[in-house]
């Protein structure tokens, strides 16, 4: 330990400490703004990988809106509904009325009893057919599928609810938090204060439109269509037909009903990436920041290691001459950072724990996971390191013989 | 102890190539108190880092106890500076951030001693030169003497075979100089080698031998009588 010199490293930088304090400042500031954002950008990317419960890569939507006095919604959904599910490369496809991570659509409140006083539990609202399930490639795991016969079309300004509802796993965990999937199959829920509603079915995974939402998993299918002059198809297609028959059937129904507008032809991967737009754009504005105050802070570390050894080249050739070696001298302004970067580390660690409280209490982000900060040590330790070692490296090419020279 | 045959030593630069030492034969055997003199840019010093190891000749031996240093790597060099010289250096080469304890401390850290052998060695040789109080000073709060003698002392812990001086009275006082060559001269008589590198014929003059060295050889006719030895002859 003797030949670490810790001691008079210690003392030596006591009496040059402005630039040391410096550095050991930067590196604290580094720390605690790395640490922070990594957990950030973990949590974040997290949020952005949510399975929606769709196979998102074959999966696309369309809207369309027929016009003029003759347009006949019902009639105009049921032959395109046929004809898309005809279509091959096509596995099954519904109308609906609003798209999993969207941003927009229907949400209501349920309630395990009727009653305006009962607290309800929020869930998004997809009004769909017996067809739902293929297309969203959900897993029922109790209960049925709607049935043909299920469903039914829901008028303009109709406000009444059908009796029958499939809801997702999640959604029955939050209504019957002490019932088991299957018990729950059955069971009566109140949508609207007091309509009831019978779960005729469980569903393992579906997403809600709103991805900032805390009830995101929580979905009800509601067995209706809707005899609206505006409707959206949702369409599973067959891996890698996606792309092709997003052209070709915006053209056929383009031609088998002309009075209407089609567009808003978009993938479900398309939607992920709008929806999580304001994610990823704050996941590499944290990136950059990270790695510019890395290089920032590791140029810190070059400079002030560089200034001392361009401050102490006699110095460092009458250590050589006395009997360092060139190892010795590398050593030295190793363990000088080491003690600069520790400094700075421990100052970090608090300042780390000090932003996180304020993050918690400003804008209600989780607590930091412990292992964040060990790793975030680790992690500017060897940068730190790394960053000393050219410096030191150079320090240790100075010739003995300049112990000797006068100037 | 310390042997050169046909040394040469030569500097080569794109245009011009200098010797600076050629055909330079020289020994010094145990408990020699040896000055080299001689007008600036004769070779002194070159001669004076050849001998302390601080740079490598270019062709000739050089045997340091017995030891053939051409064939030493830097590591090995190192240590063989560290364990066989001390240095006492023009302009003391102390280190200004460290007190007078963390310098004489330097080379023997490098030799890995005991924290209590080297506190032993610290506190005996800054009590030979006559600063054992002043241990927690830095070298800004000395005299030029004083960190003259702290250099000695620093140079002496480590217990050496001999003593490589450079100029050690050319940043000094008369009374200073004449101080630390006492100094000097009782550390000689207490059996340590001394090669002292000076301009100064006085001080060469007080030594046991004289070296002259003029456009990197040694001339011995201008060589200088040392005073013990007129007074034997």
């Amino acid at each position: 330990m003797s030949n670490l010199e810790f001691g008079p490293i210690m003392r030596a930088l006591l009496r040059n400490k402005v630039g040391a304090i410096l550095i050991a400042l930067q590196i604290a500031v580094t720390m605690t703004i790395i640490v922070n954002a990594v957990f950030i950008i973990v949590e974040r990317k997290a949020m952005m990988e949510r399975e929606s419960g769709l196979d998102e890569a074959n999966t696309f939507y369309l809207t369309t809106t027929g016009f003029g006095k003759d347009f006949e919604s019902k009639r105009v959904t049921i032959e395109d509904l046929a004809l898309i599910r005809n279509t091959p490369g096509v596995i099954d496809a519904i109308q609906v009325n609003a798209i999993p991570m969207s941003g927009s659509g229907w949400s209501m409140g349920l309630a395990t009893q009727p009653g305006e006083e009962i607290e309800s539990v929020g869930t998004a609202n997809y009004m769909v057919d017996d067809h739902a399930l293929n297309t969203y490639d959900a897993e029922l795991l109790a209960g049925e599928n709607f049935s043909p016969e299920d469903i039914r079309f829901r008028e303009r300004n109709q406000s009444d609810w059908p009796d029958l509802a499939i809801i997702t796993q999640a959604l029955a965990k939050s209504l019957f938090p002490e019932l088991g999937i299957d018990e729950v199959v059955g069971k009566t829920i109140y949508i609207g204060d007091n309509e009831a509603m019978i779960i005729k079915g469980i569903i393992d995974k579906l997403q809600a439109p709103w991805v900032g939402w805390n009830n995101l998993d929580h979905v009800t299918l509601t067995p209706e269509m809707m005899a609206f002059p505006s409707m959206r198809y949702l369409i599973r297609t067959e891996p890698g037909m996606r792309d092709k028959l997003m052209t070709s059937l915006e053209e056929t129904l383009a031609n088998q009903y002309p009075n209407r507008i089609i567009r808003n032809v978009e993938t479900i991967t398309a939607t992920r990436d709008k929806s999580y737009r304001q994610h990823s754009a704050m996941i590499n504005i944290l990136t950059a920041t990270m790695i510019l105050l890395t290089l920032i802070t590791a140029l810190g570390i070059i400079g002030l290691a560089s200034f001392n050894v361009n401050r102490r080249r006699k110095q460092i050739g009458t250590r050589r001459a006395l009997g360092a070696s060139k190892q010795a001298i590398i050593r030295y302004f190793m363990v000088e950072n080491l003690i600069i970067s520790s400094f700075g580390l421990i100052l970090g660690v608090g300042l780390t724990i000090g932003l996180n409280f304020m993050l918690i209490e400003w804008f209600a982000v989780k607590a930091l996971d412990w292992y964040y900060i060990p790793t975030g040590v680790v992690l500017l330790f060897v940068v730190g390191q790394l960053a000393a070692f050219g410096p030191a490296f150079r320090a240790a090419q100075i010739s003995p013989a300049l112990a000797t020279r006068t100037i | 102890m310390l042997k050169m045959n046909n040394l040469c030593k030569s500097f080569r630069t794109e245009l011009v190539e200098t010797h600076a030492l050629r055909n330079f034969t020289f020994s010094v055997d145990e408990g020699d108190f040896v000055s080299v003199t001689g007008p600036s840019g004769s070779g002194k010093t070159t001669f004076l880092n050849i001998a302390g190891l601080l740079e490598n000749h270019t062709s000739g031996s050089y045997l340091l106890d017995g030891i053939d240093v051409k064939t030493l790597s830097d590591k090995q060099r190192s240590q063989l500076r560290n364990e066989k010289i001390g240095f006492i250096f023009q302009s003391f080469n102390l280190i200004p951030d460290l007190n007078l304890f963390d310098n004489v401390d330097v080379p023997l850290r490098y030799r890995g001693l005991s924290r209590a052998e080297r506190h032993q060695r610290i506190e005996e040789s800054l009590a030979r030169v006559g600063l054992a109080n002043r241990m927690k000073h830095l070298p800004s709060q000395l005299s030029g003497g004083q960190q003259q003698r702290v250099a000695i002392a620093r140079a002496l812990a480590g217990k050496p075979r001999f003593l490589l001086a450079d100029e050690p009275t050319g940043n000094l006082d008369s009374q200073m100089a004449k101080s630390v060559m006492g100094l000097l001269q009782e550390i000689n008589q207490q059996g340590t080698t001394i090669v002292m590198v000076t301009h100064d014929p006085e001080l060469a003059m007080q030594t046991s031998r004289n070296v002259f060295v003029r456009d990197g050889q040694i001339s011995e006719a201008e060589t200088i009588m040392p005073l013990a030895a007129a007074s034997n002859q």
